[in-house]
């Protein structure tokens, strides 16, 4: 039967929500801060032993020889696994595209500096580490290649010989009509960005415990899973078992922002415990495995890109063509990355034509990984800046050039050129918000009046799009099948009327339960309280994703509202029963059953629930004795993809405008940030306390991004970022405190209104930050396109621009 | 390996007796042996923060230090705030948003206790200075500098 969910918070059997829409405090925090979360690297289980793996120094090489010398009669040493062991055991992993994997252990050679080679289980971990010391490997070095460019060459080295190229994906997209566009355009702004390496760095590594059963040849993991259900499947792929033997249990984990990654690790502790007798192995990442190789690193790039204008600065073309380095292999869904921009291709602008040329390259780094806002943030900076670009050369200010080009409010929904629907916006409103908010007016005699004195004050202003509860459908250009991401709930209520959410995916920060909470806690009429939210295991759970691509806000409120709809259906059919009444005359409002226009004939909530299991003689014939209810969602209207991968992919589309003012010191190169401002419109919030919260880490990593975090490797491509004191992440002194302003467009298309929120402050800030510095370096006649701009890249350019006058 | 010591040492009030290896990190020790999983681990390379505890009532990173270094010291954890209840300085952290996924929680909230024990009026500059050794890669420290300021405001009650 179908279910209604509430589009509206109007539409909740509530008088008046007490819960949902307010900054409640988080459900989930006792536990949080009193240290008592099981995280993963807090669970034990009996006998369980410690895992510690062998990863190579080289980035290509020949494997030639393994001697495992004293390792295996090392005290506490119980199991070792090389290539040999996965070779017999399992497949190399999907891949996107597909056929660039490897498996878990390398077996002839290793493509990228710390790719495991062999690993140890044993007592504990100390004595699994000594016990690599003991392992020889004989390497026959091969010439590696570092540089995306290089590896195009005929004459590279390949990384899989079997495809006589290291090209992975090389095609190029046209939407609308481009070329025309480019011919009819007065002008013609092109530039070239280099966008190097940034990565999620959660603050717990990931880390698993693998159980394999021996009898009953099954395997269970808990673990720090982003996606438990998508990790399960990867699994009955590389080792070979019946899905419904695999079983993954999501531990609560310390952040993932995409980038957990996990699967090798997964699959070589699972060995571990088959070839140690079924023993549980738990392998905990080190930080230093992580930064090397775990799912640390995205969006490796190199872009050209121009931007087609008229005369008076409107936009009506964008061509970007993107030399995307993946690393070594497919395996991390890096590649998804690239295809995720054509979600919102020309931004918050009207722009009707588009190419995408696009190149995925495979070298001998780490491969890539997803990361927050999968591939945008770096997209966005290259559309943004040659928006300024054209501004400058027009004269226009930032502001006006971005107001002339915004899809107007009432052009919604509005298809762009790469197939997306934006549901609904008003980016002028975000526009004129942050204009007022940061006194913009006031900001640029600021400006002025310090470039008097030579000091290098910039202003960066830039509107982007939040693409919001991700589809499959997204990343058919890369490879990526299907249509539709279910997330799936249990909603009960017990026979002392307390209420239980059941979940597929854990704790990760986002505020997820205290919002399936309030939701619950409103469509029943309990206290905040009554509700608990547990996650179930992939066995257990209901069809889910979790958490990713924006969604889980949009996807787990949906799945719960229709739960909760199909629960109050069983509910009035009893309560109809007990008050002699039809079912169409009873709804539910307030937490009582109530018959309209019968006042005081009503029962509430809890006493039909009990009813329904304790007094099975009182229930109609067509209910059964259980106060529960499933509902499964998937974004409605999603479209497959053409072969130009055009569709309807993400469901809503929030907007922001932020504002940084900011100041480079002329004789370090060192950026400082004076005041920054955000107005963002993700449409109702549903805790807006989370919602600022996820807003102000997007902006935290999205300053790491512009100025100070970055994956470096040398010409051999030996990672020189191995560690916190190289990769920079932002501290407390670096990160600005924001003012924001919340600007409410509600989604036509999702339930009470609410946008896919999380990755867009990610998709903004380091545009706005690279747009200011431009903006301060305007006058110098030099511009920054290399990010992350860090002071000595800065510095350069302001060496440049003194010896150019 | 080497053979294990004896160390003895207080850990939120209880006193412990154990042998140890001389190489055991005493976050391994507090977490593995005494099952005081509150304190994390991030970076075991003394970055990060997340495993900061207090050795005599000093913030001292616990994957930097041994577990034989602290013979005879007093420490206390994240376990040891609070009293079966939320310490003011957690329950700051939980009204002001402080935390999201909560694994840097414990080390900023040991670190808060340090800053408020020596200085209960905190400007924010100094907030800043006594959490600078402190990644949270989830907030953007903005709600956490909050819940720092209603946090000396509620000890200072």
């Amino acid at each position: 039967m179908a279910v209604e969910i509430p589009k509206a918070l109007s539409d909740l059997p509530v008088s008046s929500p007490r819960w949902i829409g307010r900054s409640v405090m988080r459900v989930e925090d006792p536990l949080l801060l009193s240290g008592r979360a099981e995280f993963i690297d807090n669970v034990v289980l009996p006998r369980m032993l410690h895992c510690a793996i062998l990863r190579s120094p080289y980035a290509h090489a020949r494997i030639r020889g393994i001697d495992l010398g004293e390792a295996e009669s090392l005290q506490g040493v119980v199991a070792i696994v090389t290539g040999e062991d996965a070779q017999r055991w399992t497949q190399p992993g999907p891949t996107l595209p597909e056929n660039w994997g490897t498996l878990c252990l390398a077996t002839d050679k290793v493509r990228f500096v710390g790719e495991p080679v062999a690993a140890v289980a044993a007592t504990s971990r100390y004595v699994a580490e000594d016990a690599l010391e003991h392992i020889q490997v004989e390497y026959e070095s091969l010439p590696p290649v570092a540089d995306p460019v290089k590896a195009l060459e005929p004459e590279s080295p390949l990384i899989f010989e079997e495809h006589g190229s290291n090209v992975m994906l090389q095609r190029v997209f046209k939407y609308g009509e481009i070329d025309a566009a480019f011919r009819d355009a007065d002008h013609v702004y092109t530039e070239k960005f280099r966008w190097h390496r940034v990565g999620a760095n959660p603050l717990e590594t990931f880390g698993v415990i693998s159980q394999w059963d021996p009898i009953e040849e099954s395997l269970t993991c808990h673990g720090s899973f982003q996606s438990a259900s998508h990790m399960a499947l990867g699994r009955t792929l590389t080792l070979g078992l019946p899905s419904n033997k695999v079983r993954l249990i999501s531990q609560p984990h310390g952040g993932s922002f995409g980038g957990k990654g996990g699967a090798r690790g997964t699959d070589i502790s699972a060995l571990l415990s088959r070839k140690a007798g079924g023993r549980p192995v738990k392998w905990i990442e080190d930080r230093m495995e992580y930064l090397m190789a775990g799912g640390s690193q995205a969006w490796d790039r190199h872009y050209e890109a121009s931007l087609a204008l008229k005369r008076d600065g409107t936009a009506i073309g964008l061509k970007v063509k993107l030399l995307d380095d993946l690393g070594a292999t497919a395996e991390g869904y890096g590649a998804m990355s690239a295809a995720k921009p054509l979600a919102s291709f020309t931004g918050c602008y009207a722009i009707p034509a588009a190419e995408y040329d696009l190149t995925i390259v495979a070298t001998n780094k780490l491969p890539a990984s997803p990361y927050r806002g999968m591939g945008p943030p770096p997209h966005n900076y290259v559309l943004e800046h040659l928006m300024d670009i054209a501004a400058r050369d027009l004269g226009l200010d930032p502001a006006e050039i971005r107001r002339r080009n915004y899809i107007p409010p009432d052009r919604f929904p509005y298809t762009i050129p790469t197939g997306n629907e934006y549901d609904s916006g008003n980016y002028e409103a975000a526009l004129n918000k942050a204009l007022e908010m940061s006194e913009y007016k006031e900001l640029r005699e600021e400006q002025a009046q310090a470039r008097k004195q030579g000091r290098l004050l910039g202003i960066g202003l830039v509107s982007t799009i939040e693409p919001g509860v991700f589809d499959w459908n997204a990343y058919a250009i890369v490879g990526m099948p299907g249509t539709g991401v279910p997330e799936g709930v249990r909603v009960g209520i017990d026979v002392l009327g307390k209420i239980t959410l059941r979940v597929g995916f854990a704790l990760e920060g986002q505020g997820q339960y205290t919002v399936g909470a309030q939701l619950l806690a409103d469509y029943f009429g309990v206290e905040l309280d009554d509700v608990r939210v547990v996650a179930q295991d992939t066995q257990s759970a209901p069809p889910h994703f979790g958490p990713g691509g924006s969604r889980l806000g949009v996807a787990m409120s949906a799945a719960v509202l229709g739960a909760a709809g199909r629960l109050k259906d069983k509910l009035v059919k009893v309560a109809a029963g007990l008050l002699q009444s039809k079912p169409e005359d009873v709804e539910l409002m307030d937490g009582m059953l109530r018959v309209k226009g019968v006042p005081g004939a009503e029962m509430p909530v809890a006493q039909v629930a009990a009813t329904m299991l304790t007094r099975s003689d009182l229930l109609p014939p067509d209910v059964d004795p259980s106060p529960e209810a499933t509902y499964v969602w998937t974004a409605p209207g999603r479209t497959p993809a053409d072969e130009q991968g055009r569709a309807k992919t993400y469901l809503t589309a929030a907007n922001a405008c932020h504002v940084v003012l900011l100041e480079i010191d002329p004789e370090t190169g060192f950026v400082k940030i004076l005041k920054y401002f955000i107005a963002d419109d993700c449409g109702t919030r549903l805790n807006p306390s989370n919602v600022e919260g996820m807003i102000q880490g997007g902006v935290a990593q999205g300053v790491g991004a512009a100025l100070l975090e970055e994956y470096v490797y040398d010409e051999e491509a030996q990672l020189l970022t191995s560690t916190f004191m190289d990769y920079l992440l932002p501290t407390i002194n670096e990160v600005p405190m924001t003012e924001k302003a919340a600007l409410v467009t509600p989604s036509p298309f999702t339930p009470l209104g609410a946008k896919g929120v999380g990755e867009g402050a990610i998709h903004t800030t380091p545009a706005a930050i690279m747009c200011a510095i431009n903006d301060a370096l305007a006058p110098l006649g030099v511009r920054a396109t290399e990010v992350p701009a860090s002071p000595n890249r800065i510095w350069s350019l302001l060496r440049e621009a003194k010896r150019t006058p | 390996m080497t053979t294990a010591r004896q160390v003895r040492l207080t850990v939120n009030g209880v006193a412990y007796e154990a042998q140890v290896e001389p190489r055991t990190t005493l976050v391994d020790f507090l977490r593995g042996d005494l099952g005081l999983t509150g304190t994390h681990v991030g970076c075991e390379h003394g970055v990060c923060g997340a495993c900061t505890i207090l050795v005599n009532g000093r913030s001292v990173r616990s994957c930097l230090m041994l577990a034989v270094q602290a013979d005879g010291d007093s420490l206390t954890t994240v376990e040891g705030l609070g009293d079966g209840k939320l310490h003011p300085i957690q329950e700051a952290f939980r009204e002001e948003h402080g935390l999201q996924c909560g694994f840097c929680t414990p080390g900023f909230l040991m670190a808060t206790y340090e800053l408020l024990q020596l200085n209960r009026s905190p400007s924010d500059e100094e907030i800043k200075d006594a959490l600078g050794g402190q990644i949270c890669r989830c907030t953007g420290y903005q709600a956490i500098l909050s819940s720092v300021r209603l946090a000396a405001a509620k000890l200072r009650e």
